[in-house]
């Protein structure tokens, strides 16, 4: 009857394979090469046991020489390592939530940015006890990129969306002394905490590596999604294509990359003018295709429908296909390696933000104040290369498949309300997704995130996990790279649905929506836990009590970290493919995977055999329903 | 105890009963006893949809129960609730089975118990046409019987299918409520199994006009979710075992409403509604069933629920008869300004005037007006009018043109129904129905005699024999366009009717210009223009630009048809047909059956079994449903050398078409009375009798060469 069929990873390898003869033609390096050459990876790093944070050493952890000169065990060292890896991530989430609080803040009637939904704000702006009444949207935009910005630095106090939490659970937060502060402090004090001679302790470590995470989660990343929403819209389903072969060769072809929305509106926005267009005719080409990388990717995917190229280790992918005029990118995961490889083809690697200069590049300094012209700028400046184009290196793998995107908190309710009876249900709640789950007819959620990682054998592991999760009537919710997988796998095509088991099967279809729900970027895994906090409100529940996990099975930056540090401090297990540098301490093993129950109720799980990640996720859905007694 | 272990438990205490009672039959019968429900091709109907495997003994019913075994897993997950759901459906038809062992009438008035295969054959087309939005299920026993009572009657207002299972039955009767299939209420049985007999109509339905493969249970399920549009209403108490049911419904894709409180909700599948007067509501939400409101200022109901309404002698209150006085209906296209809009009038007496019991003339004559009006309209709306008056609470009518009858109940007249509602009701429905064409309407009435008289013979007959003139030029030949239907793809979806002046829809609804004025009225609708500018064959009827009609309208699942031939590319069947045809080797004919003949033919088959190897928009050369009317069509298997191929009907059948058919052997053969010639079952109901019976009559079958 139908003839959807899922991409495997198998042809996403293949695709690769035919690109790196091509980069082989040109002398191009590629990761596949570089992880060669870094294997096997220092034993002492890899287990955390590795401490260069004064002069004294380097000092590696041994049997033979169980202690740093200071006197520092592995658990200290392990545990310092953890906090600072942690305070990294959270730095760098928050950051981007702090850019998007300055560009709200440069909103303007008729300028560069608007308010685009400016329901949202006010909604927010009421929550936050800002005066909304007869003021202008502007005018309240600006006060609350204040407030916002505040929340980095203000000196008492804890972060303002803790109370979007179900009751109680921020008092309980408060009295582990892990509710996070302002998220500059949180940051410092981490920094403060793992420098030399400060803690060593590993439960204070670990303490202060969830405070720091929460302060990303409900802090930094959660501005940086809400004002988000408010500048760019609040997502809705849209459908759109993912995978190399959404470029088109005809085309003058620009690709998006970081994660700050606040470029790439710019640019798809000006890409999309007949002036360009027409521009782009001139110099021979049909049109101009944009499409994206990682989770600006995700960000223009699922307010615009742009088109997603692919994931984190497929960025030097779309160079490789020789069709790539510019590759435009902004903050996060970028590969300092396209710089040189641009040199190999036509293309222009451009880099707009001070936060991220790398060699090699065009920089273009972009600004909230000059955007427009910046993004023109580009734009031109792709088109223009067209002509460099080199045929004979041409090549984009003819693999895409479709998927429907855009699922925000906002949009799931949406969703949710159009499977209730105005006989007898409320809408604008969780409780029909409650529902499903109390019945059993989805046995819970796993919240699947993170990035790519060479030592799992990439997308692998977030496809087979989504694949057997949807099997066996649990349904996924997916944010950055690990959304872009499925998305290419074909798991966020509503035909998916055939791959389900019986419960979720008819969920999807009644509900109209994909097994496999696009939150977002990386920056929006704060929509899950606002979705957390809903289904626990709506259920009477706490967080930790719902037959819900998280899940990174290919993680690898500091962000991840500190993403898991904040899903575990919000209530939820959490499940690793990837150890994060602790298994040089039994403590800390210990403290992770066990130790932080007594404070949220939640732990890590790790496991590298990514069948039994899947086995250990399902299991603790199903310990949850029994404590439910559903 | 949740949803699920409360499913399983429901499961296992049936499939204990019912593997008591199939052992308690074999001890008592032998294995070898045959056990099948009447008047289905499909026995066992439900066991044979889900596994392709039919079932005749007791012995093959034990080795079924094994396999219903098997779907009774026991993991937490939906799949395993919805097979176990469906486990239990199956356990209680072999249980209703056994009940129809050695020909035994299990159930009595008003109890229905297992419904034939011709009756979802008639269910076909009101469910496509949204006659019948939907079918409800209520099982049970409501709090009071008033509130049973009103639930059905909001239900059978709007036109939804009524299947009662339990007290609910008993609490009808106390209430003297009116049930019956004519009425769109049935009984099926007080068990709690017997609600597997509206189960197997919605799997039949599904082999019958999905072409779903039995035991593709898959595409079963998918087909009975998307187009059966089926709900259960089930009052508390709920034990496991209606739970378990209640599984196997929602696993069909039929939601369940219940008053049970403390049962685990599921959106749109099981949902808790305690205040019963708005289940209706509720249900209907739930099953996204939308109903057409039509807003008719009378005293009584109207609905397409009534319209197999009848009204008795002496539930009479006065009758109109076309038979005996002189009566007349009539649409008659006038300029539009002589047209009042909405203006009815009733010339003569009102029912208040005439005597109880009484016989009257009557005449309406409904002008119409508008840009798009065409004369060949009028007979298509005319022929609406029988629907219309039907569907009147308390009102009955039959015929047409000016042999009408119709009678008024007491009940009806009691609520003060009178004769210009009867104009109210034509008004509304042809404004309603025929908006595209029909700006203005104004209905007058005539109920005096006098009047009556002039308006049939000085208006109404002329303007029929002028039509009927035109009717007879109308012939495939002389138009230069043919239409689709597709109505019916809602349904059966890869199939696609060709409407012809000579052959009109299989379901026997669709004529010509039926086909013409719904494309007139909505041009992207279920009627498209077919060119006929490439014939490939004239004789066979086959044509390029049909042929790619037909591939576009069944998205590629038909690549030729042919008009004239039961052969070659026999045009489809949904499933709905009136009458099927199929060859009979021995005589070189055919022979043909209509739904209504339950009796054998003489190709050893029933009208269930012919029409299980055709219908769901699959080619079956040598077998091929039709209309009524097609029968004495000179078109009729033209092909095969047309209707003198035909050795068999129903006696009833060949009464309705002996007129028509014998002028149509007059005109090609010269044969004079060619009916008498063709064996009915009264003759012979196998084939060497009937092959005697044409002998001897010369039927001129027996000369031509075989078809095969």
């Amino acid at each position: 009857m139908s003839e959807f069929k899922l991409t495997t990873v198998e042809e996403f390898e293949e695709a690769t394979a035919r690109l790196l003869e091509t980069g082989a033609k040109v002398g191009a390096d590629a990761w596949q090469f570089r992880v060669k050459n870094q294997t096997p990876h220092c034993k002492f790093g890899e287990q955390g046991v590795c401490c260069r944070i004064c002069s004294m050493g380097p000092c590696r952890i041994t049997p033979k020489a169980p202690r740093g000169v200071c006197g520092c065990d592995a658990h200290g060292i392990v545990g310092r390592n953890f906090l600072k890896f942690t305070a990294g991530g959270a730095a760098t989430h928050s950051d981007h939530g702090r850019e998007i609080c300055h560009t709200l803040y440069c909103a303007k009637d008729g300028g560069n940015y608007q308010v685009k939904d400016p329901e949202k704000l006010i909604r927010i702006a009421k929550e936050w006890g800002v005066e909304t009444e007869g003021k202008d949207i502007y005018d309240l935009a600006h006060e609350m990129a204040e407030t916002g910005l505040m929340e980095y630095g203000k000196p008492f106090g804890y972060q303002r969306f803790l109370d979007r939490m179900p009751a109680g659970q921020k008092e309980k937060l408060i009295e582990n002394e892990i509710a996070p502060r302002a998220i500059d402090r949180e940051v410092s004090t981490s920094l403060h905490m793992a420098h030399m001679g400060c803690s060593s302790l590993p439960e204070a470590l670990v303490k202060q590596s969830i405070r720091c995470g929460l302060a990303d989660g409900w802090g930094g990343s959660m501005m940086g999604t809400e004002f988000s929403d408010v500048l760019f819209g609040t997502p809705k389903p849209i459908d759109t294509e993912a995978n190399l072969g959404v470029m088109v060769e005809e085309n003058v072809n620009i690709v998006v990359h970081g994660h700050d929305p606040s470029l790439s509106e710019m640019i798809c926005e000006y890409a999309d003018s007949k002036e360009m267009i027409d521009y782009a005719k001139s110099v021979g080409a049909k049109g101009i295709t944009v499409s994206g990388v990682c989770c600006t990717s995700n960000e223009v995917a699922m307010r615009r429908g742009v088109p997603m190229a692919g994931n984190f280790l497929q960025q030097e992918n779309v160079v490789l296909t020789g069709a790539c005029e510019a590759i435009v990118v902004d903050v996060q995961c970028i590969f300092p390696a396209l710089g040189p490889l641009s040199k190999c083809f036509h293309t222009k690697f451009i880099t707009t933000s001070p936060i991220a200069q790398m060699p090699d590049a065009e920089f273009i300094r972009f600004n909230a104040e000059t955007a427009g012209e910046n993004a023109k700028a580009i734009v031109k400046m792709a088109i223009d290369n067209f002509k460099n184009r080199k045929p004979e290196l041409v090549h984009i793998p003819q693999l895409k498949q479709k998927a429907t995107v855009g699922y925000s908190v906002e949009a799931i309710v949406k969703v949710l309300d159009s499977v209730t009876n105005s006989q007898v249900d409320e809408t604008g709640t969780t409780k029909p997704l409650l529902e499903c789950i109390t019945s059993g007819v989805i046995r819970g959620a796993v919240a699947m995130v993170g990035c790519n990682n060479p030592r799992i054998r990439p997308d692998y592991a977030h496809i087979e996990l989504m694949k057997k999760c949807i099997a066996n009537d649990i349904v996924i919710i997916a944010s950055g790279c690990s959304a872009q997988a499925a998305a290419k796998a074909g798991l966020m095509d509503k035909s998916a649905k055939d791959l389900c088991g019986a419960g979720l099967k008819r969920v999807c279809e009644l509900a109209d929506i994909p097994p496999v729900l696009h939150m977002g970027s990386c920056v929006d895994i704060s929509r899950m836990m606002i979705l957390a906090a809903e289904l626990a409100k709506d259920s009477g529940l706490q967080i930790n009590q719902l037959p819900v996990v998280g899940c990174a099975p290919e993680w690898m930056s500091e962000k991840a970290v500190s993403i898991g540090n904040y899903v575990v401090g919000t209530g939820i297990d959490t499940f690793l493919g990837v150890d994060p540098y602790v298994s040089g301490s039994s403590e800390m093993c210990e403290l992770l995977t066990e130790g932080t129950r007594k404070w949220t109720g939640a732990a890590y799980t790790v496991e590298k055999d990514i069948d039994k990640l899947v086995d250990l996720m399902i299991e603790r859905i199903e310990e949850k329903r029994t404590a439910l007694g559903i | 105890m949740t949803l699920f272990e409360s499913v399983f438990a429901g499961n296992d205490a049936v499939y204990g009963l019912t593997e008591g009672a199939i052992n308690q039959a074999i001890e008592k019968y032998g294995a070898d006893k045959a056990v099948s429900f009447p008047d289905t091709a499909y026995s066992l109907p439900c066991y044979y949809a889900v596994t392709g495997t039919k079932v005749g003994t007791l012995a093959e019913l034990k080795d079924a129960l094994a396999v219903v075994k098997t779907l009774m897993t026991r993991e937490k997950r939906t799949n395993d609730v919805f097979m176990s759901g469906v486990a239990t459906a199956l356990c209680a038809e072999f249980i209703e089975v056994l009940k129809y062992i050695d020909g035994a009438v299990p159930y009595e008035a008003p109890c229905y118990g297992h419904l034939a295969d011709a009756v979802i054959r008639e269910l076909g087309v009101p469910l496509v046409t949204g006659d019948i939005p939907g079918v409800a299920v209520i099982l049970g026993k409501a709090p009071s019987a008033q509130e049973a009572a009103d639930l059905v009657k909001s239900y059978q207002s709007q036109g939804i299918l009524i299947t009662l299972v339990g007290d609910v039955i008993d609490q009808l009767e106390e209430v003297g409520y009116k049930t019956g299939a004519n009425v769109r209420v049935i009984p099926l049985g007080k068990d709690v199994t017997a609600v597997i007999h509206v189960v197997s109509v919605a799997l039949r339905a599904a082999l019958i006009f999905g072409n779903v493969k039995p035991g593709d249970a898959a595409t079963l399920m998918d087909y009975t979710m998307k187009r059966v549009p089926a709900f259960v209403n089930a009052f508390a108490p709920l034990n496991d075992v209606i739970v378990a049911c209640g599984a196997g419904a929602i696993a069909l894709g039929f939601p369940v409403i219940t008053n049970q409180e403390d049962v685990a909700r599921v959106p749109k599948s099981l949902i808790c509604q305690k205040d019963i007067s708005k289940w209706n509501a509720t249900s209907l939400e739930a099953r996204d069933i939308k109903i057409k409101i039509t807003n008719i200022d009378i005293p009584v109901a109207f609905a397409s629920a009534f319209e197999g309404e009848i009204i008795r002698r002496k539930d009479m209150q006065v009758e109109f008869d076309g038979s005996r006085v002189d009566c007349a209906e009539l649409v008659h296209t006038c300029e539009p300004s002589e047209v009042e809009d909405h203006k009815i009038t009733v010339v003569g007496p009102e029912v208040d005037d005439m005597e109880l019991g009484s016989k009257n003339s009557i005449a309406y004559v409904v002008k119409v007006a508008g840009k798009n009006m065409q004369p060949d309209f009028e007979p298509v709306i005319e022929r609406k009018f029988h629907n219309y008056i039907n569907c009147i609470e308390g009102v009955y009518h039959t015929g047409q043109r000016d042999m009408q009858r119709i009678r008024i109940s007491k009940d009806a007249f009691a609520a003060g129904f009178k004769i210009k509602h009867i104009g109210e009701v034509l008004y509304t429905q042809v404004k309603n129905e025929f908006d595209a064409v029909v700006d203005k309407c104004e209905v007058t009435i005539y109920t005096d005699p006098a009047e009556c008289t002039r308006i049939r013979h000085e208006v109404a007959i002329p303007i029929f024999e002028k039509r009927d003139d035109r009717l007879n030029t109308l012939t495939d030949e002389s138009v230069d366009v043919y239409y689709s239907c597709i109505l019916c793809q809602a349904f059966s979806p890869s199939h696609v009717c060709v409407v012809t002046p000579e052959r009109l829809g299989l379901c026997g609804a669709v004529s010509w210009l039926d086909a013409k004025a719904t494309n007139e009225l909505d041009p992207n609708g279920p009627c498209q223009v077919i060119t006929k500018e490439r014939p490939i064959d004239e004789n066979l009827g086959s044509y390029e630009d049909v042929d790619e009609a037909v591939k576009k309208f069944s998205q590629g699942a038909l690549e030729h048809v042919t008009l004239y031939s039961i052969m070659q590319d026999p045009m489809t069947s949904c499933g709905c047909f009136e009458c099927i045809c199929g060859i009979e080797p021995f005589s070189n004919g055919v022979v043909i059956a209509n739904r209504e003949y339950a009796g054998m033919t003489p190709l050893g088959m029933t009208f269930s079994e012919m029409a299980s190897m055709t219908g769901g928009g699959v080619q079956t050369p040598g077998f091929m449903g039709h209309g009524k009317h097609f029968i004495s069509s000179k078109k009729f298997m033209k092909a095969e050398g047309g209707i003198e191929r035909i050795v068999w009907m129903p006696k009833e059948l060949k009464e309705f078409v002996a007129e028509r058919l014998n002028n149509t052997a007059k005109e090609l053969y010269g044969i004079d009375n060619f009916t008498d010639m063709i064996g009915d079952e009264t003759i012979a109901t196998d084939p060497e009798t009937l092959v005697g019976f044409l002998t001897e009559k010369g039927h001129p079958a027996l000369a031509l060469d075989p078809m095969m």
